[in-house]
């Protein structure tokens, strides 16, 4: 008797925490389809009637749109160059013995830890004397060059475990060792690429301060940019911002709600020791 | 020390079809070592676990002492036990680990070390009191589990397959340990294994388990001699009994079976047994009890032919053709001169022989 | 056998020197060009003036002036107090929502992935929700104190000095307590569950359990965990730009904060004191977690 009562009181105890927790989405949500008049008569009410309009005209006259496409672009360029350089790299570092293996991956893996500031005023600089300079090729590069630690150190630990006889049965078998990396590591590491997928996409749609330096023309913005832009108005259109803040949040709702599992294990990696 | 009693004890998993454990009813007598035999998934982990409290009893009365401890839980049931995985807390040094269970239960300081030093010196631990399990081997870590349930002084020992985990010859040298503690602490211990020859060698009773049933209790030697069904027969022996399925003929007294020619008659078991078998039953015989030679008096004595010869040095497994076309198994001594091919007879004494129920697979009683 | 040089590892057997670069190439190249070769480079920036187009040696001039700017100060007080606060918080709840799934209650794998949401979204996200619920007007934590009768209590939580920098540390671990939680079930779960059974037979009950057994045994992954939230509020930037930009009064201003500013939004366009600035801090960061890291070592090796 007793346990049931501690279990329920748990539950409600859970259950209160996920409001907490979730709530301010769902009030964002709820503002998204309503328009900023009905906004501040009341802040919590349903929307009545939902304005899925809003949208579009988030998307097309408040360049919402333009915003996403970047995002877009950039993510899936600098996710792309990501897998490839990073699989490469942690695959040779995995699997080939030589004297600055470790030392070439522990310099890699500390990059971790660095604040990003003692890059950041350099990169403006390189970035401008390279004519790279608010443009979306040069926000991509600098966004592969970030993510390359974390994506070298997941898929290393990864490739070091495959058994050290498919290599040689696949050297035997008269691979060269690009065809094994190609046709024997990368297949069987399809799991934790795709975790690294996930897992860049999703820190990188959501990447602000390399944004904010590196690109300030508008056309060129990316979603959490164009979303910045509109705070700090004094006029805060507040439901047009929560209508952008769903355009953004939508794709990672997305990606979560397919990919949940791997998602959580490709962003807790390394931390259960 | 304790009596344990298992009255109709049965489990059954949420959402489990059928009961893993099915009225299994029992009594361990004060400073038994009961063995529970059988094959994985057949219920005897599950039981042991329910006498240690690890699991909920669905169904049945368990009772230590007279005591009905369905209710109480594992740790004031005076139990210890000794896990396979030995279950050792791998922050704590060898000592500690002994010291444990003893600490919490508010066991006076000097008591404590008395005991533990005690216990290392029997198992051999008293130098590796201040490692880690992780600096230990398989064996002493399995000491260290012993000495953990022994330093306890419980009424009752379990033990969940200690010796799976080790090297064969270690098996061996431990399993020998274990018999000896056995008779020095004269305690109640309940020991579960799948293997055979720790059921024999160790066990005063064996309670053969099989599909979440008791398929037989009795002292090795009764298991061994006196199966109470097939299961339990082929279960206990290696290799294991051979067994036929041949018709019976005839009527009252004069049944009996053939082989080819062969006849074996039924006089040895009872005849009320044997009325209630349909037209056929299974006839059982030791690989150990056949003989390859021809005896006069002889229960039943067969012509083979010798399939395969395998010499052992100690002796020579033969698997022999029978006339119509079965194989079984003998044990031959080792110097027995056979050759692939080669014709050979085979004599069974009547009193070797075993009869079983083909339905229901219970052993048909002798007269 | 491929044509060109080979290595000899320490069996002799022979590794392809072409192939292994050709691999690490492409990752090395970006990897130079834009991480660690602009790392060296702020070093070197902060020894200098560095104007759009002239550049001055001036020695240790920018790394004297660090040392009296009062508001560089404040920063680096603010971020660490962040830094230490933070993990506290989120780390122990995190711990306790673990426990609280451990325990098998229903549900579980639903409240697991809806909490772990709030870590998926982007800091402008969380930002924005948080200034609208902060706001004192209209958020819903001033609306709902008047709503009790509490109005005395409402405040512009991102108004006052003395509230601001609290407030936010309360959104960072709003939003990372999920995270924290993840990896403890992740950890709890991988513990062994005999030697739990062992602990129930040697007379523990849950709370002796969790102290004896259960603790000890999660306690690399605890440490591990706050080293990483202390990293990260190291770190902070984006929420901070997006809500107060340091205000009110420096009270919320980041090290990360005050460098944008000297760099990108200061009378001067000189871009060695910022670089000044980061090259300290990078250096304070790496003391900071090399000396966690040292202090958390575990002296021994937990096999299970």
């Amino acid at each position: 008797m007793l346990a049931v009562l501690n279990r329920s009181l748990l539950l409600i105890g859970l259950s209160l925490y996920t409001a907490f927790a979730a709530s301010p989405f769902i009030w964002a949500a709820m503002m998204s389809l309503r328009t900023t008049t009905e906004i501040h008569r009341n802040h919590f009410a349903l929307p009545n009637p939902p304005h899925w309009d809003k949208f579009a005209d988030a998307w097309f006259n408040a360049n919402y749109g333009v915003y996403f496409l970047n995002s877009t672009q950039i993510v899936l360029t600098a996710v792309a160059i990501l897998t490839i350089a990073g699989s490469m790299a942690a695959h040779c570092l995995a699997r080939y013995r030589f004297r600055l293996n470790r030392t070439i991956y522990f310099i890699l893996f500390s990059t971790i830890i660095f604040p990003p500031q003692i890059t950041i005023i350099s990169l403006y600089q390189i970035l401008v004397q390279y004519g790279l300079y608010n443009s979306k090729l040069g926000l991509t590069l600098v966004y592969v060059a970030i993510q390359l630690p974390l994506t070298i150190y997941i898929l290393e630990s990864f490739f070091a475990r495959i058994p050290a006889d498919l290599f040689d049965a696949a050297r035997m078998d008269g691979y060269s060792d690009w065809e094994i990396f190609w046709r024997v590591s990368l297949p069987i590491a399809v799991p934790a690429v795709a975790t690294t997928v996930i897992l860049n996409f999703i820190l990188l749609w959501n990447e602000f301060l390399y944004a904010v330096v590196l690109i300030t023309q508008e056309d060129n913005r990316t979603l959490p940019l164009g979303i910045q832009r509109f705070i700090g108005d004094t006029q805060e259109d507040v439901g047009m911002i929560a209508t952008g803040l769903m355009i953004a949040i939508v794709p990672v709702i997305v990606v979560y709600a397919f990919f949940s599992e791997r998602l959580i294990q490709g962003m807790t990696a390394g931390a259960v020791k | 020390m304790a009596v344990v009693t298992l009255d109709r004890l049965s489990k059954r998993y949420d959402g489990g079809k059928e009961n893993a454990v099915h009225e299994v009813s029992l009594t361990i007598a004060d400073g038994e070592l009961m063995v529970f035999l059988g094959p994985s998934g057949c219920g005897k982990t599950t039981t042991l676990r329910m006498i240690a409290g690890l699991e909920s009893i669905t169904s049945g009365v368990l009772s230590i002492d007279g005591r009905i401890v369905n209710p109480v839980p594992a740790k004031d049931r005076d139990i210890a036990m000794v896990f396979q995985s030995y279950a050792l807390y791998p922050h704590m040094s060898v000592k500690d680990n002994l010291a444990f269970g003893l600490k919490r239960r508010s066991v006076d300081r000097a008591e404590i070390d008395r005991r533990v030093t005690d216990v290392a010196a029997t198992l051999g631990l008293s130098e590796l009191l201040a490692r880690r399990p992780f600096a230990l081997s398989g064996g002493q870590r399995q000491r260290v589990a012993l000495g953990r349930a022994i330093v306890r002084d419980p009424k009752v020992f379990l033990f969940d397959e200690p010796l799976s985990n080790l090297d064969a010859a270690l098996r061996a040298s431990t399993r020998q340990e274990l018999a000896r503690l056995h008779q020095r602490l004269q305690a109640t211990m309940i020991y579960v294994t799948h293997d055979q020859v720790e059921a024999m060698t160790l066990g005063d009773r064996i309670c053969v388990m099989n599909g979440g049933r008791v398929a037989q209790v009795g002292t090795p030697i009764e298991v061994y001699q006196r199966p109470a069904n097939l299961f339990v027969a082929r279960f206990l022996g290696a290799p294991p009994m051979n067994v036929l399925k041949l018709p019976i003929e005839g009527q009252g007294d004069a049944r009996a079976m053939r082989i080819n020619g062969a006849v074996v008659p039924l006089e040895a078991f009872a005849p009320e047994a044997l009325a209630v078998l349909g037209p056929e039953a299974l006839l059982g015989f030791r690989p150990e009890t056949a003989r390859l030679k021809r005896e006069d008096g002889a229960g039943v004595v067969l012509d083979g032919e010798a399939r395969l010869v395998e010499r052992l040095g100690a002796e020579t497994i033969v698997t022999l053709a029978l006339p119509n076309g079965t194989e079984v198994l003998v044990r031959a001594p080792g110097d027995t001169a056979l050759a692939m091919g080669e014709k050979a007879p085979l004599s069974i004494a009547a009193g070797d022989l075993y009869l079983f129920d083909p339905v229901t697979g219970e052993a048909v009683a002798r007269r | 056998m491929p044509a060109g040089k080979n290595l000899d590892r320490s069996d002799g057997i022979r590794q392809p020197v072409g192939t292994i670069i050709a691999f690490l190439l492409p990752a090395l190249t970006i990897y130079v060009a834009f991480t660690a070769y602009p790392a060296i480079r702020t070093f070197w920036n902060s020894f200098h003036i560095v104007l759009p187009r002239r550049e001055e040696f001036i020695g240790l001039a920018n790394y004297i002036e660090l040392a009296k700017d009062d508001i560089f100060w404040k920063a680096v007080r603010n971020t660490i107090t962040w830094a230490c606060m933070s993990p506290l918080v989120e780390v122990s709840v995190g711990l306790i929502l673990a426990l609280a799934l451990y325990a098998k209650v229903p549900g579980s794998r639903f409240f697991r992935v809806a909490w772990f949401t709030p870590v998926l979204m982007s800091y402008i996200v969380i930002g924005i929700l948080w200034l609208w619920i902060y706001n004192y007007d209209w958020g819903p934590i001033n609306a709902g104190l008047r709503a009790l009768g509490l109005g005395f209590m409402t405040r512009a939580w991102l108004g006052e000095p003395a509230t601001a920098l609290f407030s936010l540390i309360f959104v960072t671990s709003w939003m990372w307590v999920g995270f924290n939680m993840v990896v403890l079930l992740a950890a709890l779960h991988s513990l062994p569950k005999e030697v739990i059974e062992a602990a129930e037979l040697d007379n523990c009950g849950w709370g002796a359990k969790l102290v004896f057994v259960i603790f000890p045994l999660v306690r690399a992954t605890v440490l591990n965990l706050i080293v990483l939230s202390f990293i990260g509020k190291m770190k902070i930037f984006d929420l901070v730009w997006i809500t107060t930009k340091g205000n009110p009064l420096w009270a919320t201003e980041t090290v990360s904060t005050y460098v944008y500013k000297r760099a990108f939004e200061w009378t001067t366009f000189d871009l060695g004191y910022p670089s000044t600035i980061a090259a300290v801090w990078f250096v304070i960061v790496l003391v900071a977690v090399l000396g966690l890291t040292w202090a958390f070592r575990s002296r021994e090796r937990l096999e299970y």
